[in-house]
């Protein structure tokens, strides 16, 4: 009686908040199987907010972030916090990739006249709303990427874009329970009821990748995109480990530690998918039984999706998988481009990164590859070599900025074809700098990370291929979605390089030894130079006992 | 017949050496290529360059932008020719330095016949002799074509083979009194690597004393026309890079801040790297002025009447303590020492800095390898062997001074070192 009651309230709470003013929540969990030992779900909180309510009265939109957004003049915004590394060539393409580390771009409009000012003030105000280290962003490791990263949401005709884009990554990042906390918060249920309850910090920082997200953008509402409204996207993407588990057949309690406690009442649409496309081959059973289930074509890849639609009523539900009888493992379907990078080179004093792409695919792909090199890891532009060629004909175009010590990093944009059915490996050198002493981080020589390069690429299939549509907002908007063309974008692995260290524990021996030694030569000129030289009768030597003697001798007198 | 000879070979050497599998290890030694001279360095500033992109807004280009375009013309037209190019300009160094070494033994032995009268009977026998000035030229020639650091200097292709030619190229100016070829060849010098400021003061000197005359006049005019030769280079650099003075905190600025920290044979990488930033211009400013401008005053006072010495000195103590030193450098003023054998025998610690000179340089690139690619030594390490391989070339550079000032004395006053009878020694009052 009690529960129904409150569903009630709740339901009436909801009706007069979100209808009136027309904000729009929605919770979305999507589960698939990366075989052979994987298996990724991916959460997806989305709040549409009608761009008329202003930014100090909201309603179920987070009014801080809002609030950021609207006074740093953000048209569109992607954090990531992301923690282990998606392994592309075994697990396919996530629906959101994200480098390792914190990741932040954003656009701002096109009235912001100081970009660098408000992109610092943007980092130092998110720092505080997620509790990472944002505020290391500098311009030291800014870079604005020209061909790779473009706008998803609305932009107004003729605006130029990447002048006001801003990028940066901190591959050094650590994520962990104090960023989820606040991440939480922001939803409109926070973590007491719908699917955020299943996010209990303890059982997602035991995942082999997790990566927290928050995506804002502007949506056209009409069809001339005069009126739009703001999208804010939270996501988590968790791939779960069946070694880990301890067996393939997976359930809400073994991978969230609970149950799922029936859906946010504040949302109007709360959704499971479950990918069952490989239960023609590998027979399991979903329990409880989906609502219904689905085939999705799309771009020459058949998928078979069990939709559950969930209720607030307050129902304990507990998804899961029972194998129908033990079949041989699944062979994982190589996706159409993976890449891998790696650091060359022994020693401390020269080195190379190498960026491998391998396009799987029976066309060839355009990409734009973006190399990005900290200060302190000077690259240098005559050294490309793609295939070990000096003049490629796979660049079709290319973008270099120079960096500058302490000031700008290195940023190496190029637009490619590959070749169908080839591997194109791409090596730049780099020579090791040295820091000053108060520049290295604590532990110096546990090395420095060197961020992810970024690959947009166009795919021709959409193999392995789980992104929504630029257009869409939730994971129905990607059922029988066919397009020419897959656009994503990629982050590789980052790698580590270890810089050579002076001794810490010397600045003062260092500093009297070298000026001991300008004073060596101080001394001798000071004198050759002032005084002069003359002869000076030196006595015979006298012994010490004379000396001695003469002393008291002195004394006497 | 004998020195076509020494060239020959020399040449044959640097041209082997240059196309040698390990040309590469050579080009990159940190002892031979600084972030300033490195051909790496001035690979990417010309590639940059060439692909429209200016080479000064990043930070890895720090030649002029005379020698920017200087290579690439040579790379974009004849990329081939520049090992032989490189060859023949240090050849041309050598050649020149021949020629300034013979016109300085003919200033000895002017200034020798001016204090004839002043010197002391039992010294008369201490006089340069005729052969003896001869032979000191031909030492000048062999040393700069055989010396090791001047030879691995030009097969590492560094830019300070250039910088080198033109010094000498400077000197042999003012030896033969052409004040417009020594000026304009000292502000090129200047252009490049900002030390070699210090010699317009010697240069000045040589040419007021070959151009005899009024003293003044030829000072103010030396002045001038380097004055005004430097403001044209820096204007037609300007010129070069489309009005824009960028280039200058990527050249003069990066000599004078040392940002990058990267170890050479000077005394500027580990000072700074383990610097407290609080003091760190104080100290940048402490060193730069001990480089650029505490000597030269009182030097010019002290040895007025030695401008050859005077200039050896200088080039000497701002290769020691300039902020990124190559052996290049080293090379060329110990090219000029063989001037100055009449010396040799006054000086006391010449085993200690041939010594030291013999071990720095094998235990450096031994040190080096054991911290960068072995794991197992330091930073101090190499540190240790710059600072002695400074505290040598500061001994050598003093000791020199002080067997100069002994022989003047001894040439007046003869080699008897007692006083009423009494045995006496030579000190500083």
């Amino acid at each position: 009686m009690e529960s129904v009651r409150r569903l009630l309230l709740y339901n009436i709470f909801f009706i007069v908040f979100s209808c009136i003013h027309c904000d729009v929540f929605k919770e979305e969990l999507f589960i698939k199987s990366l075989p052979p030992s994987h298996l990724y779900t991916h959460f997806q909180f989305v709040t549409l907010v009608n761009s008329d309510t202003s930014s100090f009265h909201s309603h179920l939109a987070p009014r801080s972030l809002v609030e950021v957004i609207s006074r740093f003049h953000v048209e569109e915004l992607h954090l990531t916090l992301t923690e282990g590394q998606w392994r592309h060539n075994q697990w396919g393409y996530p629906v959101l990739d994200a480098a390792p580390g914190a990741e932040l771009y954003a656009w701002f409009s096109a009235d912001v006249v100081d970009v660098d000012i408000q992109w610092k003030k943007l980092t130092s105000t998110l720092s505080g709303l997620f509790c990472a280290s944002l505020n290391f962003i500098e311009n030291f490791n800014t870079v604005i990427p020209q061909m790779t990263l473009w706008p998803t949401g609305a932009v107004k005709a003729g605006q130029n874009v990447t002048s006001h884009l801003r990028y940066a990554s901190l591959p050094r990042e650590i994520v962990c329970t104090e960023n989820l906390t606040p991440w939480k918060k922001l939803l409109p249920c926070e973590s007491s009821k719908g699917f955020s309850a299943l996010l209990n910090s303890r059982m997602i920082h035991n995942t082999n990748y997790h990566s927290v997200g928050v995506h804002v953008r502007k949506n056209c509402i009409s069809n001339d995109c005069s009126e739009n409204n703001l999208e804010i996207k939270q996501t988590v993407g968790l791939v779960y480990d069946y070694d880990i588990l301890t067996s393939s057949e997976w359930s809400f309690r073994k991978l969230y530690g609970q149950g799922l406690p029936g859906a946010c009442p504040l949302s109007s649409d709360s959704k499971i998918y479950v990918d069952v496309t490989s239960n023609d081959t590998q027979p399991f059973t979903l329990i409880p039984p989906p609502h219904s289930v689905v085939l999705s074509q799309r771009g020459g890849s058949d998928v078979k999706l069990a939709i559950y639609d969930v209720k607030p009523d307050g129902q304990m539900i507990n998804i899961g998988i029972k194998h129908n009888r033990n079949s041989d493992l699944p062979v994982p379907i190589p996706p159409p481009l993976y890449f891998n990078r790696y650091v060359l080179g022994y020693g401390k004093e020269f080195g190379g990164i190498v960026t491998e792409l391998t396009n799987n695919c029976w066309t060839s792909i355009n990409v734009v590859v973006l190399e990005n090199a900290p200060w302190w890891l000077p690259i240098q532009l005559s050294t490309l070599r793609i295939n070990g060629e000096a003049e490629s004909s796979l660049i079709i175009s290319q973008y270099y900025s120079p960096g500058r010590s302490r000031q700008k990093p290195y940023h190496l944009e190029l637009l490619m074809k590959l070749p169908p059915r080839s591997t194109t490996t791409i090596t730049i050198d780099f020579e090791f700098v040295f820091l000053k002493w108060q520049e290295y981080p604590p532990d110096a020589n546990h090395g420095f990370y060197i961020g992810s390069a970024l690959i947009l690429a166009n795919l021709p299939t959409a193999k392995n291929y789980t992104s929504l549509p630029n257009t869409g907002t939730t994971f129905d908007s990607m059922l029988n979605a066919s397009k020419l063309w897959y656009p994503i974008v990629f982050r590789t692995n980052g790698a580590m390089v270890s810089l050579p260290t002076p001794d810490f524990s010397m600045p003062y021996n260092v500093i009297c030894l070298a000026c001991t030694v300008v004073a060596l030569a101080f001394g001798p000129l000071h004198n050759i130079c002032t005084k002069e030289l003359v002869l000076k009768p030196v006595g015979t030597p006298v012994s010490l006992l004379q000396k001695v003697f003469n002393l008291f001798k002195r004394k006497r007198d | 017949m004998g020195v076509v000879i020494k060239y020959l070979v020399a040449g044959l050497v640097r041209y082997w050496l240059i196309h040698l599998d390990y040309w590469q290890t050579i080009a990159n030694r940190v002892e031979i290529a600084t972030p300033l001279n490195s051909w790496k360095r001035l690979m990417e500033g010309v590639y940059l360059y060439d692909h429209n992109i200016n080479p000064y807004e990043g930070d890895s280009f720090h030649e002029s932008p005379i020698m920017l375009i200087f290579f690439h013309f040579l790379l974009t037209k004849a990329p081939i020719i520049l090992p032989i190019l490189f060859t023949i300009l240090d050849l041309l160094t050598a050649h020149l330095l021949y020629k300034t070494s013979k016109a300085f033994t003919r200033i000895f032995k002017e200034s020798q016949e001016a204090v004839l009268p002043e010197v002391a009977e039992e010294s008369k026998t201490m006089l340069l002799s005729d052969t003896q000035l001869k032979e000191a030229s031909e030492y000048v020639l062999s040393v700069y074509l055989f010396n090791p650091y001047s030879v691995l200097n030009c097969a590492g292709m560094t830019t300070t083979v250039i910088q080198n030619l033109l010094l000498a190229t400077a000197l042999w100016g003012a030896s033969s009194g052409k004040r417009i070829i020594a000026c304009v060849f000292i502000a090129l010098a200047t252009h490049q690597a900002l030390y070699p400021l210090l010699l317009i003061v010697p240069i000045a000197i040589l040419l007021a004393d070959i151009n005899k005359g009024c003293n003044k006049c030829s000072y103010i005019r030396t002045l001038l026309v380097f004055v005004l030769s430097w403001g044209f280079l820096i204007y037609l650099s300007a010129y070069i890079m489309d009005g824009s003075y960028n280039y200058v905190y990527n050249t003069y600025g990066f000599i004078l801040t040392v940002p990058d920290l990267k170890p050479n044979i000077g005394l500027f990488w580990y000072f700074f790297t383990e610097m407290f930033e609080h003091f760190r211009l104080l100290f940048v400013c402490a060193f730069q002025i001990n480089a650029l401008a505490l000597y030269i005053v009182p030097l010019t006072l002290r040895f007025r009447k030695e401008p050859v010495l005077l200039a050896t000195v200088l080039i000497a103590l701002s290769t020691i303590f300039r902020s990124y030193p190559c052996i290049g450098d080293v090379g060329f003023y110990l090219a000029l020492l063989p001037l100055w054998k009449h010396l040799f025998t006054f000086m006391q610690q010449k085993f200690i800095v041939g010594c030291a000179f013999i071990i720095t340089s094998v235990l450096g690139p031994t040190v080096w390898h054991l911290w960068i690619y072995s794991g197992s030594a330091n930073a101090n390490f190499f540190f240790g062997v710059t600072l002695s391989f400074a505290t040598a070339q500061i001994f050598l550079i003093t000791d020199l001074l002080f067997a100069y000032i002994k022989r003047e004395f001894t040439l007046k006053h003869g080699s008897s070192r007692q006083v009423d009878g009494k045995p006496a020694k030579l000190v500083l009052r």
